[in-house]
């Protein structure tokens, strides 16, 4: 048996494709992009290494910072926002009877299944400013002075694309938070109720920090998913009316694809790394209660 | 019925209507579009959501025209199925090597992969986009299938790490005295049994890779070579937002695959994001 399982040449078999693919194409860029990062490249060839110049260009410039704001701040709208509705979707999908349940959890995940440039299209029907849903729905109420031109004024540009996001996975939150709430096991309820605890009280003393694994997960891929948010910035506004709507990634590929300069390009992205990298870490460090196995 | 007693239900009411609406509103995509796409274009801005008052039947026709949508839906596919054969072979294979065979360095192995969860794919884009042109495939499905495989290792071999190991090694062991080798006992009596992790594999990456963006639309340049998601941008592009009926036509066929396979595996897909959350 252990001739079996030692076997030196199948463990090579075995391991090899995957970890030259995985090696070649996720880590290895990170080198050149470290790289390029201190030349100044224009995609195609290389005038020579500049230093941290780069770095300094992008950290002095204010649409890298205004991008930086954005981008925070739609994370933050993921974090306090979107989640506790998805959390409070759970919690009533619960509460609900199996057919309306079921219906709800057969919706849920269709827009996350629908491509990005659907949810993107419809949503700008939706902010449309002559014939939108939503200034229509303003005027037939009678507070048509609250029509917008919601994708191109500078103060709306960002939460809507923002609000097109959260719809698009929010259901799918809920679901996963749905799926945690159904692993408890009915006895803790069943002790609760004779103590004479309501639903709110439970849901509060139980279902939310026995959840706690679930937060975790969901808090990730969304905070992680605000961070990279880019296509629906890209199909619905182009980062505009001016720098509102700019997100880092947005910013990235702006500066390397469209401006050709892809030392700068690549100074953001890793600037982007170091952000992800620090807020994995908060969030492993305040939020989950073990360390989360990456 | 006591005044409480009412209280409660008018409140119970309202949350059940609140929880159908935005139900509703998460399928409404589906009655937009296929409303959209029997619209003429006056109609497209005179009667937006409602339900088509004239029904116009060319939308469809004349998109296709336009539109290369049969181009789209083969690179797609080729993208899509392409990824989802190697990534669980590779995938599963690497996973069962770090679960099941012994070797000093497997630890440090599953470490390393986990550093893909990490690393977003757009966070690399720049260097893969020259990468993809030095090794001349960026004019080739290559291009893009070989960073979609590499990103979908990471969480497909994990998954299937923990699926491995709670697997009895008695299977094994039956195979080896019947005379099998490693390789023979993996294809014939192993994979056989994750088959439904596998399954479940299939779905997420069904869901991931067919609707990719930011990677495809740097890389896949040619018209020949886009998938669907950016082909339909494309079009839309093209043709500006001046005819709403054509927008709705493409968007409804582009969308049909996803959406039968949708109608289809619902309780799969349900199960298979839900599978995701034990990953971490």
């Amino acid at each position: 048996m252990n001739r079996y399982f030692g076997n030196r040449l199948a463990v090579f078999v075995f391991a090899f494709p995957a970890l030259l693919l995985f090696t070649a194409f996720v880590i290895y860029p990170l080198f050149p992009e470290m790289m390029i990062s201190l030349q100044n490249h224009d995609g195609f060839k290389s005038e020579g290494f500049v230093g941290l110049a780069n770095y300094m260009d992008v950290l002095n410039s204010q649409t890298f910072w205004q991008a930086n704001k954005n981008t925070l701040l739609v994370v933050a709208l993921s974090i306090f926002v979107g989640l506790p509705i998805s959390l409070m979707l759970a919690l009533l999908m619960d509460a609900q009877t199996p057919s309306i349940r079921r219906f709800f959890k057969a919706a849920a995940v269709f827009p996350a299944v629908l491509s990005v440039t659907v949810v993107a299209q419809m949503w700008i029907a939706f902010y449309e400013p002559t014939w939108g849903l939503f200034n229509e729905i303003l005027r037939t109420v009678g507070l048509g002075h609250l029509a917008k031109q919601w994708l191109t004024d500078k103060d709306t540009a960002l939460i809507s694309v923002a609000v097109a996001l959260f719809w698009q996975y929010i259901g799918l939150n809920a679901l996963l938070f749905y799926t945690g709430i159904k692993s408890i096991p009915k006895t803790y309820y069943e002790a609760a109720l004779i103590d004479g605890a309501g639903y709110v009280k439970a849901s509060i003393k139980i279902t939310i920090p026995l959840l706690q694994d679930v937060v975790k997960y969901v808090l990730i891929i969304s905070t992680l998913g605000s961070m990279a948010l880019y296509a629906h910035v890209r199909i619905m506004t182009m980062g505009g009316p001016g720098d509102a709507s700019r997100t880092i990634v947005y910013q990235m590929y702006y500066t390397a694809f469209e401006r050709s300069e892809f030392g700068k390009g690549t100074a953001t992205a890793m600037l982007f790394i170091i952000e992800c990298l620090i807020i994995s870490f908060l969030i492993n460090r305040f939020v989950a209660r073990e360390k989360i196995e990456i | 019925m006591t005044f409480r007693k009412f209280e409660m239900n008018l409140v119970n009411y309202g949350l059940k209507v609140f929880l159908l609406v935005l139900g509703c509103s998460f399928i409404f995509p589906l009655y937009w579009m296929a409303s959209l796409s029997f619209k003429s274009k006056s109609e497209g801005y005179d009667n937006p959501f409602g339900l088509p008052k004239v029904w116009v039947f060319t939308n469809f026709s004349k998109a296709l025209g336009k539109y290369h949508f049969f181009t789209y839906f083969k690179n797609s596919i080729i993208y899509t199925t392409g990824t989802i054969l190697i990534t669980l072979l590779i995938g599963s294979m690497l996973a069962y090597c770090l679960s099941r065979m012994e070797w000093k360095y497997s630890k440090t192995v599953l470490i390393y992969i986990s550093l893909g969860l990490i690393i977003p794919i757009e966070v690399v884009i720049i260097p893969l986009f020259m990468m993809v042109k030095q090794l001349g495939i960026k004019d080739s499905y290559f291009g893009l299938l070989l960073p979609y495989i590499a990103f979908s290792l990471s969480s497909c071999t994990l998954m299937l790490y923990a699926f491995f190991r709670s697997l009895p090694k008695e299977l094994e062991e039956a195979a080896c005295i019947d005379g099998c080798n490693i390789y023979e006992s993996y294809f014939r009596i192993i994979m056989p049994v994750v088959m439904p992790a596998l399954a479940t594999q299939c779905v997420l990456l069904f869901m991931r890779i067919w609707n990719e963006f930011p990677l495809a639309f740097i890389i896949a340049g040619r018209d020949r070579l886009r998938p669907i998601t950016i082909g339909l941008l494309d079009f839309f592009v093209s043709i500006g937002v001046a005819d709403w009926g054509l927008i709705g036509a493409a968007m409804l066929i582009s969308s049909l695959p996803t959406i039968i396979v949708y109608m289809i595996g619902n309780e799969k897909i349900e199960n298979a994001l839900t599978a995701g959350a034990i990953l971490k």
